[in-house]
């Protein structure tokens, strides 16, 4: 018979476990380097059990929640657990041997073990703003393969009893265009495993191995039985849906296909159908596919499940070996987050099949551009990852949020004061971007607008995005959202748009460049909405009168 | 005639007074209810009636101190002023994009939090200055004219004006404050530069226009309290206590009112300062654990530690405070059972009404509160010194449906409740302790607020912590705090600047610059002739290219050559010693240069001992407790009052007192020292240590 499971001792063990995995995002955050983790907080932390089940997870993004999936059973199978010592910590970044889901995020690992007995490990993720391959930033559209995104690393051993390995080490570096920042991120990624070690032991050794290690097994089942709840309030069934993602070549298309099938206690996710891979960087590898299903599981069904191994049980996914959610090596990734909004529209879309009261439109993804040359101010070479926020779709019952990142995305921007002081660019607006919402009885949030003008001589500029073809799609008579783009000189004679994908697109000194990101789109008929919600959306100028009249107030003209 | 020095705590429920003459070692209180429809008359009201009861007369009043929550709950309940923002060319919807990202990861129905200014009251003019202060668009005034207009339209009361990169250059937002002066007197106003000297355009915009929206809110409030001050024959004008621990004016408080969000627990905080200068123990942790929340603050050194952002109703607010963490984690927590079937407490609170059920008004849900009275922590018939009835069998009856659907005893659940919300307690400590590099064990824990005492033992035990110390007053320490609060002002600047002696010039220019707006300050706080002030000068340094900075001391008010060396080669080491490695050949960056002015007071003489009072060598009350080690187990209740100078005893056993309820675990030493602290000494594993 199973041994009855403590719900207290569970729910105790569980807190500090989740305080310890805080306390590793802190050290890491403080002491980490790049503004890619400081400003933006492109970091994870986690605590896995001794046969690599995620027990607690403190993270910053929520694409990282299936990232660290397999890590460790990737480790021991190429390690055995009679290789690993107290102190070793292993480095990988490879999504198709034990890494995260793109080359950039370098994951690092550590065994714990009390008296000699292994007992958990300790992990953290990191994004680095640069790993080599063909592009500055590791990551761009037009990658055709892997092996133009960067070094990849398999699971090896980066400390050694505590001592690091440096012909490991020396590899990570060479292959970096900013080998500073590496060591101080790398060396920050360090001390969150030491201080991550250090509570885990101090817990295992308040409450004993073995009685620790029943209470997290009972926690995780709790987790589980919570989740399963929450999956048979949906009616059981099966609910399909449909979205694309931009192919390789100018308007060609790539299909995400799902069909869910809702069962007792049980979610099922079949993607056959969808596109075969494609040669570009556009690809979600599987841990991309995990932590984007989970994540709007999660967010759809109940929010507030924690974080850990116990809730991923309730769902199985398939994806066809070869297709855009099941890519092979060696096909590239880099750009699986943007893609991976498109994915997370797909769920999200036949999950509202299963419970329309709380459905969710298509949203607009970030869009990401890598900008690269010398800062004339120091002479320095600098590469300037950033992403900008589209818009959330309308749920069933409130409009979108503007300017927000959407469903698996989740780091922050950088400020435009941080970003003049350490790179030769001028803002010159940052908006909301007016009237690009998809409208409806609720409308999209809406998209947002950045300029920036180039200060320097050398500057160029590679270009990733979704959904500047195809629009996020309404729901129950709401309106798409507007498409994203990358313009070069807008608003002057010789205003040019760019490709949606692009690498090293030189621009000149004093030329500007335009982001607009693509906006939520709109729940139920337009006509629906309320006179004072279109009121308040005149008055605030996000739309003009003109538009409320056109598309609001069924022909009747706007009278403010 | 004997100065009289006055605190006042401003809580949810209650507010609490005390009034203590400077000599001597007495003090008063006094407790009333919160009007909180209008809070300065319930105050007004109970000054009056403390100074009457205590025939103090008013003129002997020299120094009162107010703690308010004021600004804290208009935030929290979105009572803003209406705002207005004008701000640079494109740069209008900062407030609403925020940093991009969903204020909940999972939680789809939580929307961003609405800006103080709403779209339509924030306007943009033409203006433009670099990150070096440099001026690339002249500000165009016909603009700001314009939308002066505009804005009287819309009938904002008051107005933040927040320019790109101010603080490196504040040119463009004083003539644009220059010109709304002038042209519209009666506006409430403020500029970035002013309120928040620092880079990074959200946080500083978000600072500013929270204060904006506060400004007249805190002025109405101030005017109101001060008038009823006056009109009580009090000569002096009172003080407000900030987040950063120090009083200010009311002036002071009226132009910077996010100044004020840990007004109320930094009372806490300062009395737990002045109980270590007098017990001469300068490391402490505060643990003022009340009903619905917990504020936890470490002292090191004698000195409490700090932060410069906290989030206010969902906008982070950058201003100079006392690093108070607060949990929603009470004596009125609601223990629940969540759909995977483990237990839970908080963060909802049953509060004061109906309160948990042991009180009798129509509570129903399992609080920690009815935990504790099923496992005889807390009295069975009375609190409050006999004025509040308890329910015992109320709370039996909550506990048994809560272990019934856990299929656990009474006593296991309500144990079990206490467990969890000790947890809760002891990662609050950690976030103020462990994360931020201090050992715990380190330091003794103060036990305060009406719970704090009940969950102090045990939680200190958990953290590896020897040593509890519970004041004789655990209710009114914060108010008590208050009076020995000195007069602070925090000023801050950025120069981001590499720390190199081609930039010494504006470094120092930058520190002359703060030496001006600290003097300002000073000047506007009136303090008595012959006070005494410090002039106190920190930076902030970091490694180019990082995000996170250390703050360091500078010796004197401007830098040379070689005390810029000596800066960055101690910030080096502090460095490895904080983070465990250097980069000596990265280079090194100023980020903010800093001042603190303090101007000194005199603080009334502590609270002399109260000796023993009621009938003496009255039998020991016993009842049944239980704790995890013994089960219940016979347990003598003492009376606080009752205790004798110097008094040693063991646990088990229960201190009761007027305002709290002292839990002494079994093997515990305790000890009334012979100023009336119980000092609570813990039998902590001794190899607990090793392990980190």
């Amino acid at each position: 018979m199973k041994k009855a499971i403590d719900p207290i001792k569970s729910e105790v063990i569980a807190r500090f476990l989740l305080a310890t995995a805080e306390e590793m995002a802190a050290t890491l955050m403080r002491t980490a380097f790049s503004p890619n983790i400081k400003e933006r907080a492109d970091c994870s932390t986690a605590i896995f059990d001794e046969a690599g089940e995620v027990i607690a997870l403190a993270q910053r993004v929520p694409i990282h929640l299936g990232s660290m999936v397999g890590a460790v059973s990737e480790i021991l199978k190429r390690f055995g657990l009679s290789q690993l010592r107290p102190g070793d910590m292993f480095i990988a970044n490879d999504p198709y041997n034990g890494g995260g889901t793109h080359l950039p995020d370098i994951n690092v690992i550590a065994p714990v073990f009390v008296r000699g007995q292994l007992v958990a490990f300790v992990a953290n993720i990191a994004h680095h703003a640069d790993v080599g391959g063909m592009v500055p930033g590791s990551e761009a559209a037009v990658c055709k393969s892997i092996y133009q995104e960067g070094l990849r690393i398999p699971p090896v051993r980066i400390l050694n009893e505590g001592k690091l390995n440096r012909d490991v080490f020396e590899i990570i570096l060479l292959n970096s265009r900013t080998p500073d920042e590496r060591v101080g991120d790398l060396n920050a990624q360090f001390a969150a495993n030491t201080v991550g070690t250090r509570s885990v032991v101090q817990l295992f050794e308040r409450y004993g191995v073995k009685s620790t290690q029943e209470a997290i097994a009972g926690y995780l089942d709790f987790t589980e039985r919570r989740f399963r709840a929450a999956i048979n309030r949906l009616p059981k069934g099966r609910y399909e849906s449909e979205d694309f993602l931009d192919g390789n070549a100018a308007g060609e298309l790539c299909p995400i296909k799902l069909v869910l099938t809702v069962g007792k206690g049980r979610l099922h996710f079949d993607f056959t159908g969808s596109g075969k891979q494609l040669e570009s960087a556009r690809n979600i590898p599987y841990r991309a596919l995990l932590a984007t299903a989970y994540t709007v599981a999660k967010a759809m069904l109940d929010p507030e499940v924690p974080a850990n191994a116990g809730y991923y049980r309730t769902m199985i996914i398939h994806a066809p070996a070869g297709s855009v959610v099941g890519p092979v090596p060696p096909a590239a990734i880099g750009c699986r987050s943007i893609s991976a909004s498109v994915l997370g529209d797909v769920i999200a879309h036949a999950l509202s099949k299963a419970m329309p009261k709380q459905a969710l439109a298509g949203s607009g993804p970030h869009h990401l551009f890598v900008l690269s040359g010398t800062d004339p101010r120091n002479g320095v070479y600098f590469v300037d990852y950033e992403t900008v926020a589209g818009g959330m779709g309308a749920r069933a019952n409130r409009d979108g949020v503007d300017g927000v990142r959407v469903h698996a995305s989740g780091s922050s921007n950088l400020p435009a004061e941080a970003l003049e002081h350490a790179y030769p660019f001028r803002i010159e607006r940052y908006a909301l971007w007016d009237e690009s919402s998809g409208p409806g009885q609720f409308r999209g949030g809406a998209g947002v607008v950045r300029d920036y003008r180039v200060l320097a001589d050398d500057i160029v500029v590679s270009l990733s995005s979704e959904r500047q073809n195809v629009a996020s799609p309404g729901m129950l008579g709401g309106g798409a959202g507007a498409c994203g783009a990358f313009i070069l000189n807008p608003d002057t004679a010789h205003a040019q748009v760019l490709p949606s994908a692009a690498a090293d697109i030189a621009l000149p000194r004093n030329s500007v460049l335009r982001i607009c990101t693509p906006a939520g789109a709109g729940y139920g008929d337009p006509k629906k909405r309320t006179i004072a919600a279109v009121q308040s959306d005149v008055l605030q100028n996000r739309i003009t009168p003109e538009y409320a009249t056109k598309v609001y107030l069924e022909g009747d003209r706007y009278e403010s | 005639m004997e100065k009289v020095f006055v605190g006042i705590d401003t809580g949810g429920t209650f507010t609490d007074l005390v009034a203590a003459p400077l000599r001597g070692g007495r003090y008063f209180y006094r407790k009333v209810p919160t009007i909180t429809a209008d809070p300065a008359r319930g105050i007004i009201q109970g000054i009056s009636e403390l100074l009457e009861e205590n025939a103090i007369a008013p003129e002997a009043v020299a120094f009162l101190v107010l703690g308010t929550t004021l600004a804290t709950n208009a935030v929290l309940e979105g009572k803003w002023a209406p705002t207005g923002l004008i701000t640079t060319q494109g740069f209008r919807d900062v407030l609403e994009l925020a940093r991009q990202r969903r204020p909940h990861y999972f939680n789809l129905d939580i929307p961003k939090p609405m800006p103080p200014a709403s779209r339509e009251c924030r306007l943009e003019v033409s203006e433009r200055v670099a990150q070096d202060g440099s001026v690339v668009t002249e500000l165009n005034l016909d603009q700001v004219r314009q939308a002066i207009e505009t804005l009287k339209e819309k009938k904002i009361e008051t107005l933040a004006i927040c320019f790109m990169h101010s603080y490196a250059s504040p040119a463009h937002e004083l003539k644009a404050r220059e010109l709304v002066k002038q042209l519209w007197p009666e506006v409430y106003l403020c500029t970035s530069h002013e309120i928040l000297g620092e880079f990074r355009e959200f946080e500083r915009f978000a600072t500013t226009t929270v204060n904006a929206s506060l400004m007249p809110i805190m002025d109405r409030y101030l005017e109101s309290f001060e008038r009823g001050v006056k009109s009580l024959g009090i000569p002096h004008s009172p003080r407000v206590m900030q987040s950063n621990g120090g009083a200010v004016s009311t002036l002071a408080v009226r132009q910077r009112p996010v100044n004020t969000f840990f007004s109320g627990p930094a009372g806490g905080v300062i009395g737990t300062v002045g109980l270590g200068q007098q017990l001469k123990m300068p490391d402490l942790i505060t643990f003022d654990m009340g009903g619905t929340s917990t504020d936890v603050c470490l002292i090191h050194e004698g000195v409490p530690a700090q932060k410069s952002e906290r989030q206010m109703g969902g906008f982070p607010v950058r201003t100079r405070s006392l690093d108070i963490h607060t949990i929603g984690a009470g004596g009125g927590s609601i223990a629940w059972i969540d759909a995977g079937g483990l237990l839970k407490v908080g963060p909802q609170s049953a509060g004061a009404y109906p309160g948990p059920a042991a009180y009798g008004r129509g509570g129903e849900q399992a609080t920690v509160t009815d935990a504790n009275v099923v496992l005889g922590r807390l009295s069975p018939v009375a609190l409050l010194g006999g004025r509040m009835p308890m329910y015992p069998q109320k709370a039996k009856q909550v506990i048994d449906r809560l272990a019934k659907s856990l299929g656990v005893s009474a006593i296991k659940a309500a144990a079990g409740v206490i467990e969890i919300i000790n947890v809760n307690m002891m990662g609050a400590l950690r976030v103020i302790s462990v994360e931020r590099g201090e050992d715990p064990r380190d330091f003794a824990l103060v036990a305060f607020g009406g719970a704090g005492p009940l969950h102090a033992a045990e939680v200190a035990r958990s953290m590896g912590m020897r040593h509890v110390l519970v004041p004789p007053r655990p209710g009114l320490l914060s108010a008590i705090g208050l009076l020995h609060a000195d007069v602070r002002g925090d000023f801050s600047l950025t120069r981001l600047l590499r720390a190199e002696s081609t930039h010494l010039r504006k470094f120092n220019a930058g520190l002359v610059q703060l030496k001006i707006n600290g003097r300002q300050w000073l000047r506007e706080e009136k303090l008595p002739a012959g006070t005494k002030t410090r002039f106190e000068w920190f930076v902030d340094l970091r490694y180019f290219g990082q995000n996170f900075e250390l703050i360091q001391p500078l010796t004197k008010d401007s830098l040379t050559v070689a005390s810029l060396k000596k800066l960055v080669s101690t910030f080096h080491r502090r460095h490895k010693a904080f983070y465990g490695y250097d980069l000596p050949l990265q280079p090194v960056e100023i980020v903010n240069l800093r001042l603190v002015v303090t101007a000194l007071k005199k603080s009334p003489a502590a609270a002399k001992p109260v000796l023993p009072v009621g009938a003496k060598r009255k039998k020991l009350e016993q009842r049944l407790v239980w704790f995890a080690d013994t089960g219940f187990v016979k347990t003598p209740v003492y009376q606080r009052d009752q205790l004798r100078l110097g008094q040693r005893f063991k646990g088990p056993a229960i201190v009761e007192q007027m305002d709290a309820t002292t839990v002494v675990p079994p093997h515990c030493q305790v000890q009334n020292d012979r100023l009336g602290y119980l000092h609570l000494m813990l039998d902590v594993e001794k190899n607990s240590r090793s392990t980190s």
